[in-house]
């Protein structure tokens, strides 16, 4: 059982918080202020750390620094309602390893949490597995079963993302900005979707078991255990 | 307390200090005109006493006392003096008692006082006199009175005197006009600066009609007022916006709620109600985003990310990401890009107004329509443009569009913030680039930007990011002109979905 740390001073959003990490099997340990988060991260080694950036006594990225002044490697996930690109870019540069403004999808959070836990496959691989799926990074050809898949650059790139991250659910903003490099959010709210229904039709012929799901309102997973 | 006021400031400081040295001037130049004039006047009677004693030295001894008699008889002013005296000193003609003591008898000019034969009235004058002993012993001095050289040079600092007194009044009561003029203009702009600290935004400096530094300067002022308050108007309006954008999103989603809770009989229904609600709330969120965003680019604050930047690779990846997208709504995507072409610019910010100009063509363009992207580079500009056989953009909504929040009537019930084309702009403008709105029909916007070489100074220049008019056939100047020289050498890479 992995545990987390969360460290925010809003008791609502930190319960909330909480309550879905814990139905989705986290143990999870709360500290309401900075100094607080702090002296536990150093006491209970936990596995992941999400840290709200405004906080009471000792603000989030100050306390990151210090951990990672510490020697302490945790990966951590920043929450906060300073959304532009500086601070983003500010909150990474301190050590976190991920960033999510406020106000933010419970799902999202939980997707995230969940990729920064699961590293991705070693990436020193030249050709990946996954179930049926083949990719290999060399040649640049995928192939499921003894079928080859037609894939364009970019698809080739999304499938090599999903593939490093098997049965886990990727939401649209993670993909946007892993995958397409996207600083923004794009008008066109189907963006994702076109592409990764273009994939799914290239990977999942008929009559085959299918392997890249939509989970609805959330984001997709490719699925390597049926 | 308003004269010591007039007497403190410092423009009647300034002319007092003025009249002051133009008295000092004057004085200094009633005393050069006193003593050049004095020098003058002595040199001149010296000359002549001495011309008149070589003439008695030359005549005959026999004739000296007639002609010392006759130079005196015709002195009619008074004011010569001549004295013959034998060896022994006694008086043989002239008006002068004794030879004076002190006078060297060597033709030299000096001043003397001199025992008279009669007395003077008021009292002995003093006197330029030269005196010479002649062969056989005699002495003969010639005098002249100076007396009216200084009363001639009275005269004249009288004068300077009385036009003194009038020219320095004048000065200090230039002064003290100027003073309380300026004053006056400063009270005036104390009452108006006030009124404009407590709200009056409307209130301006005055300028009046003379082209003086202060006129200049409440000019400036002024032009700055005027961008504060259409910056403070904008912002106010900004507020109005949002108010009344999120008001839409947010009523749905409180309905949906308050229905929900009413009649939401099983959870599937429940559910549909707060994915309703969440959708609502993601709309309004994305409103706060793409704002928050807007300012911050619009702040200035984005340069730092700026760098060398290949145009040509950023349009191959926006269509990169919208060539599904066309394709998933039949709509056909041209492009026609030419290669290396560079600016100097933020990379991320480039692809976004890109992206969103590709993105309301292909949002706005019916299906079976055609969008079309093309990159032309030219000496030291690159255009950038993005047409589409959708219904473009009218006349009377080409400066709306860049408004935000401004969403056209035909387009209302399309997805979207209206924030699209005002972030565009923005971004156009913190690249000193220029966004070109064409006439419908048919849509047709475009970004001219400065390549690498011209780049750096077009970050300098006062930005365009206005909407400039275009020409009638839809065609820009440049692209005119290169059609004028022959074709540019472009590199075609058509993508048709048809």
């Amino acid at each position: 059982m992995n545990r987390i740390l969360l460290i925010e001073d809003d008791a609502e959003t930190a319960e909330a918080i909480v309550a879905e990490l814990a139905d989705r099997g986290f143990e999870v340990q709360w500290a309401g202020d900075g100094v607080d988060g702090l002296n536990r991260a150093r006491a209970s080694s936990p596995d992941a750390m999400i840290v709200d950036r405004m906080l009471p006594g000792m603000d989030g990225l100050s306390v990151i620094e210090t951990l990672r002044k510490d020697q302490v490697r945790t990966p951590v996930l920043v929450l906060s309602a300073l959304g532009a690109v500086d601070d983003r870019v500010r909150g990474l540069r301190m050590g976190g390893d991920d960033y999510l403004t406020k106000p933010f999808a419970l799902v999202e959070l939980v997707a995230r949490i969940e990729a920064l836990l699961r590293r991705p496959t070693d990436c020193r691989e030249t050709i990946l597995h996954v179930g049926p799926l083949e990719l290999d990074l060399i040649e640049r050809t995928a192939r499921r079963g003894g079928r080859e898949l037609d894939l364009l650059p970019r698809e080739f790139r999304l499938l090599e993302y999903m593939m490093r991250r098997n049965d886990q659910l990727l939401t649209r903003a993670m993909l946007l900005e892993e995958v397409w490099n996207y600083k923004f959010v794009p008008a066109t709210t189907n963006l994702i979707d076109v592409h990764m229904g273009r994939l799914r039709h290239k990977v999942d012929g008929p009559g085959e078991v299918q392997l890249i799901h939509n989970v609805r309102g959330s984001g997709f997973v490719l699925r390597s255990r049926q | 307390m308003h004269q010591i006021q007039l007497i403190r400031s410092a423009t009647f400081l300034w002319a007092l200090a003025v009249a002051a040295a133009f008295g000092l001037f004057v004085v200094a130049l009633f005393a050069f005109v006193y003593f050049k004039l004095d020098d003058y006047l002595v040199a001149r009677s010296d000359r002549m006493i001495t011309r008149q004693i070589h003439f008695m030295a030359d005549l005959p001894p026999a004739r000296r006392v007639n002609a010392i008699a006759d130079h005196l008889a015709q002195d009619s002013r008074g004011v010569q003096y001549a004295g013959l005296f034998d060896a022994a000193g006694v008086r043989l003609a002239g008006n002068i008692e004794r030879v004076p003591r002190g006078l060297q008898l060597d033709g030299a000019v000096q001043g003397v006082r001199l025992d008279l034969f009669e007395k003077p009235v008021l009292h002995v004058p003093v006197v330029r006199a030269v005196g010479t002993r002649l062969e056989g012993g005699d002495v003969v001095v010639m005098g002249r009175n100076v007396d009216e050289t200084r009363e001639i040079s009275s005269v004249v600092g009288e004068a300077l005197a009385l036009g003194l007194l009038p020219a320095f009044s004048l000065c200090l009561l230039a002064g003290a006009w100027l003073s309380l003029r300026a004053q006056r203009r400063v009270e005036e702009v104390n009452q108006r600066v006030q009124r404009i600290v407590a709200g009056e935004l409307r209130e301006r400096l005055p300028e009046g009609d003379t082209d003086d530094s202060f006129a200049r300067l409440a000019g400036i002022v002024n032009g700055m007022l005027d961008e504060m308050e259409t910056m403070i108007s904008a912002l106010a309006s900004v507020g109005n916006d949002i108010a009344h954008d999120l008001r839409t999103p947010l009523t749905r989603v409180r309905l949906a709620l308050e229905r929900g809770r009413t009649h939401a009989a099983t959870l599937e229904e429940l559910q549909e109600v707060t994915d309703n609600a969440i959708a609502g709330i993601d709309q309004s969120l994305a409103i706060v985003t793409a704002l928050l965003r807007l300012t911050e680019i619009e702040n200035n604050r984005r340069t730092a990310g700026f760098g060398d930047v290949a145009l040509d690779e950023i349009l191959r990846e926006v269509l990169d990401v919208y060539e599904p997208i066309a394709e998933d709504k039949r709509i056909g995507l041209g492009v026609v890009v030419e290669r290396n072409v560079r600016v100097w610019g933020d990379r991320d910010l480039l692809f976004e107004a890109v992206a969103n100009l590709v993105d309301n063509a292909i949002k706005f363009t019916p299906s079976g329509g055609r969008v079309e992207l093309a990159l032309e580079a030219e000496d030291d500009t690159a255009l950038v443009s993005v047409s589409d056989t959708g219904p473009g953009i009218s006349e009377q909504e080409r400066e709306a569009v860049l408004r935000r929040f401004y969403r056209s009537d035909r387009m209302r019930n399309t997805p979207g913030v209206g924030l699209g084309l005002s972030l565009v702009a923005a971004i156009v403008k913190l690249h000193g680039f220029r966004l070109i709105i064409g006439p419908a029909p048919g849509g047709r916007v475009e970004i001219l930007a400065w390549t690498r070489g011209a780049a750096k100074s077009a970050t300098r220049r006062v930005a365009d990011g206005a909407a400039c008019r275009r020409q009638p056939d839809g065609m820009s100047q440049m692209k005119r002109d290169a059609f004028a020289n022959g074709q540019p050498d472009l590199s075609v890479g058509v993508t048709n979905a048809d």
